[in-house]
């Protein structure tokens, strides 16, 4: 387990997490929204005032439609402690298993490392957008405590006044809350307990209590008057349930409400927690490749991955991927073609699971997760533009995520860009490439000399 | 004040620290060509090899691997420097080539001693094609390549005859094969003209001619201009010509290497498989008309500039993509403009340049993408563009993520996509999606199968998702601050909409 704190710590050792002071303008989802514009690193925004220190792209941050080196699963993996340099399907694998159940409980209870402060919420400093009055949190965990364990629910915060919050959260949750129950929101947590959160909430798990979960046994916790929370937490809010609002919606959403349906709570904050030098992560929200929508991809991602390897008695997707620039309305999926017309299996295979995206792009097995740019280029070479997209009838539901206007039905489509299994081997265009155009013995020479040569560039991805 | 030669081009990249001189021995073969595609792929420096093995002694030629190949981030970095119009943002650079294409500048013609291509001149026997290093690229491709060439072939309907790009394999000291793919001006006028008639095409194959010629070679012009005319625009100066030893065609003066000959009726030499623009290696072998070359003339020790096919696909460039983004897409949204579209840009798609394009355009009437796209279907000799995807007029086709969000959002598969009909279209043979079977002989350079083109509407009909927070002040704040503490500037760009400030 990371916690938070050591998570970014990694992220600035690597020069993955820049440092600033917090202006008073512009507003910190500003900094956040142009930081992700540019691909940027995660961006820490720090007071001297009291208020807490706040920073956003710390799960995501960048997207691949150019060559980089580091990828929108880079600082999550990091933050899951999966590798420095974490390789996609391994990210998405550790995202599932922490949300699998457990057969017995694992539960490790760890001092709170946040203390009793009489600060008020406000007083905090979390950031408010442009053009709005009140404060957002965002990229947190809500949690309550029942008689059979804790629930887990992820929160998109307002801060109406100095101790009050009104927090969006998933209907499916809503039946463990009453009227008076106490709840408590933590924030800056380790990326486990968000990512399994996130995960829990678009699978639909969110009725079995954390403890019965993988991530319950992974993060050590701290029982609070909400249940548990993770012990390293930065933050930490206890609070009452003063008001369901079922009618109430926030104009801006988080990037889960778009998948399933979220209602409103008002919470009135009795005690604050916060530790020494405490950060916690925020997000701008409604603007390209947001962490809300980092996450919410690849635990999309992560289930559908699980789901299409689990059902045919062979594991034939090598990986999966949600590209968060399309903001999931397209999937990509990598796989072998296990026979003539499992193309179209795998495809529909997909629609019936996820109801977000109308378009699937069908890729090699050879074909890399990090290397987008090749599938962005092989929709259209490999692909038959007149045999390999390959649309349905127009009676299929419409999908959540494209903007088109449309009622009622709508049609899916599908590209095909992998090989015809068939075809003849001979027919098998190789590929140009550095390693499939040059031999071993010239590119270890060149690797020699590279630098020599007058290039400055890292050649460890390419050689 | 922009270059007008290859060795001012040089010049202009090194002065932007974008070059690196190589003085080890390389081998053509194989290990140039190696170095350059890793450069290309990691946004490095241009290689320029001073030493090639096997270099013929007096001729002692040079080898320079994919010079126009820009950066990733801006491919026409480098032709903005060298015509000195503007780098950032990317629509102020392609307007900036629309106003250099609408005023073209007639060349003018030197004297051969005032001329550095005749710095050598070979006629006849003397003159051998394997006094010069051409790479061979590739493994597996079918002979060494020469890749960045710009043909000068006749034209009854314009003075300075026509110029475009074709690459030639090498076979021996005096034949060539010349990539020649119906349906393109040059081959369609000898496949169908000289070849019916029974007679060879003189012809000049020019090496490293700088950039506004090979800019212009890659470009659809009027009927009855010359390329030539309208490098003169993009580099606000006449082109020098100088005329050719053998036949009557003129050239670039400045060219590094200039190679006279004839193509040949009914003769056919193998050309392929190569590595191709697609990023693949294309098959089958194919019979392409015949180069008999007939003198060569070049400057001392002369550069010969080349370009690592297939390496221009991905994330990576070469001198073809960057041809299709910084020539290309002016030249293209101009056209468009002049045939009453209400055009904003036409933009090459980055990771497959020459099969799809983006075009931000107004849809003023029912009807109007498809009217288009079928113009440019019919008219432009689209063998090798397949797809269009048509975006807002206001958003950026430069930037990759505002067309992916388009298309992910915007195209509806029920309404938006679009087939010109069922496998009725030709077709290039270099594709990869057809069968050898399907390409066939390929006796004029098409395939024997034809295909479909389609055009996609992402076209938001509506409101689009926010692209930033906070108005221009703000956002101009925040990236100063984000620059204090080191994301580049240039990190900003391309934005998402044409208008950077909005």
């Amino acid at each position: 387990m990371t916690a938070f704190r050591t998570h970014l710590e990694f992220l600035r050792k690597t020069g993955d997490c820049c440092s600033l002071e917090r202006p008073d303008s512009p507003s910190p989802q500003v900094i956040a929204s142009e930081a992700l514009r540019a691909d940027g690193p995660a961006v820490r925004l720090g007071t001297a005032d009291g208020r807490i220190d706040l920073v956003s792209g710390v799960y995501g941050g960048v997207d691949q439609l150019r060559r980089q080196t580091r990828y929108p699963w880079t600082r999550l993996g990091i933050g899951l402690g999966v590798d420095r340099d974490p390789a996609y399907v391994d990210v998405l694998e550790k995202i599932a298993t922490l949300g699998k159940r457990v057969d017995e409980r694992d539960v490790t209870y760890v001092e709170r490392a946040a203390t009793t402060t009489d600060r008020t919420v406000r007083d905090l400093g979390f950031p408010t957008p442009p053009g709005e009055t009140w404060p957002h949190v965002t990229l947190g965990v809500l949690s309550v405590g029942t008689d059979e364990g804790t629930y887990w629910t992820p929160l998109h915060g307002t801060v109406i006044d100095s101790n009050t919050i009104r927090a969006r959260i998933p209907e499916t949750i809503t039946d463990r809350f009453e009227r008076g129950a106490t709840v408590s929101i933590a924030l800056g947590v380790p990326a486990e307990a968000l990512a399994a959160t996130q995960f829990l909430t678009i699978t639909d798990r969110l009725s079995t209590p954390i403890e019965d979960r993988r991530v319950g046994s992974t993060v050590p916790v701290i029982p609070t008057t909400g249940g548990v929370v993770p012990s390293s937490s930065e933050v930490v809010l206890e609070a009452e349930i003063a008001d369901k609002q079922p009618d109430t919606r926030s104009e801006k959403r988080a990037f889960w409400e778009h998948l399933l349906e979220g209602t409103t709570l008002t919470l009135e904050v009795s005690s604050v927690f916060t530790r020494d030098d405490a950060v916690v992560p925020f997000t701008p929200l409604g603007v390209p490749l947001t962490d809300d929508l980092q996450l919410v991809s690849l635990a999309l991602a992560a289930r559908l991955y699980d789901r299409v390897n689990s059902y045919w008695g062979v594991s034939p997707v090598e990986w999966l991927l949600l590209p968060a620039a399309g903001r999931l309305g397209i999937c990509v999926v990598s796989t072998e073609v296990l026979y003539a017309g499992f193309e179209w299996q795998l495809s529909n295979f997909l629609f019936s699971f996820a109801d977000c995206f109308d378009t699937v792009v069908l890729v090699d097995e050879h074909a890399s997760p990090r290397d987008l740019g090749q599938v962005l280029g092989d929709i259209w070479v490999k692909a038959h533009p007149a045999r390999d997209w390959l649309f349905s009838g127009s009676d299929a539901p419409v999908a959540r995520l494209p903007t088109y206007s449309r009622e009622g039905t709508g049609a899916r489509l599908y590209i095909d860009a992998t090989w015809d299994p068939r075809w003849d081997e001979a027919y098998i265009a190789p590929r140009v490439s550095l390693a499939e155009s040059y031999p071993p013995t010239l590119r270890a020479a060149i690797r020699g000399s590279w630098a020599e040569f007058g290039f400055d560039s890292e050649l460890d991805e390419l050689l | 004040m922009a270059v007008t030669s290859f060795r001012e081009f040089l010049d202009c990249l090194a002065d932007a620290d974008a070059l690196t001189t190589i003085t080890d021995d390389v081998s053509w073969d194989l290990e140039a060509s190696a170095i350059t595609m890793l450069a290309n792929e990691t946004d490095d420096r241009i290689p320029v090899f001073e030493s090639v093995q096997s270099q013929c002694g007096e001729t002692a030629a040079r080898l320079v691997g994919d010079p126009y190949r820009g950066p990733q981030r801006r491919p026409w970095e480098w032709f903005a420097r060298a015509f000195d119009l503007p780098v950032d943002p990317g629509p102020a650079y392609y307007e900036g080539m629309i106003e250099r294409l609408h005023d073209p500048i007639e060349p003018a013609v030197i004297p051969n001693d005032e001329a550095p291509c005749k710095e050598v001149v070979r006629t006849g026997t003397a003159a051998s094609l394997l006094e010069f290093p051409w790479p061979y690229i590739h493994q597996g491709d079918g002979g060494r390549y020469a890749t960045l060439s710009t043909l000068v072939a006749p034209d009854p309907d314009s003075e300075w005859g026509s110029w475009s790009r074709h690459r030639a394999m090498i076979h021996d000291d005096s034949q060539a094969s010349l990539l020649f793919l119906a349906g393109e001006q040059v081959p369609n006028r000898y496949y169908f003209e000289y070849e019916r008639n029974d007679e060879p095409m003189p012809v000049a194959l020019t090496i490293g001619a700088g950039p506004a010629i090979e800019a212009t070679a890659e470009v659809w012009i009027p009927v009855g201009r010359s390329e030539v005319s309208f490098a003169g625009g993009l580099r606000e100066s006449p082109v020098e010509l100088v005329e050719c030893e053998t036949n009557d065609l003129a050239v670039p003066a400045s060219a590094e290497i200039v190679i006279e000959g004839r193509v040949m009726p009914d003769e056919r030499l193998d050309e392929g498989p190569f590595g191709d623009y697609f990023g693949y290696m294309n098959g089958p072998r194919r019979s392409m008309p015949v180069l008999e070359v007939d003198a060569i003339t070049h400057r001392k020790q002369p550069y010969v500039p080349f370009c690592v096919e297939g390496s221009g696909v991905g994330y990576g460039e070469n001198s073809t993509s960057t041809f299709a983004a910084a020539a290309g897409g002016p030249d293209a949204t101009l056209g468009l403009r002049a045939a009453g579209f209400d055009v904003e840009m036409a933009v090459p798609w980055p990771f497959t340049s020459r099969t799809v394009w983006i075009i931000a355009t107004e849809k003023p009437y029912p009807g109007a993408l498809h009217e288009l796209a079928n113009f440019i279907f019919t008219t432009w000799g689209m063998l090798h563009i397949d797809f269009f995807v048509f975006v807002d007029s206001d958003v950026n086709p430069l930037n990759p993520r505002a067309v992916v969000e388009a298309i992910a959002l915007h195209a509806d598969p029920d309404t938006d996509f679009h087939q010109f009909g069922v496998e009725r279209m030709p077709k290039v043979p270099l594709n990869i999606y057809q069968t050898p079977d399907e390409k066939g002989s390929a006796a004029v350079g098409t395939s024997k199968t034809k295909t479909a083109k389609a055009y996609i509407d992402a076209c938001a009909d509506g409101t689009r998702p926010a692209q930033s927070i906070g108005d221009r002040d703000a956002r101009e704040q925040a990236r100063n601050l984000l620059s204090q503490a080191g994301v580049p500037e240039s990190a900003f760009e391309p934005s998402h909409t044409i208008d950077s400030s909005q």
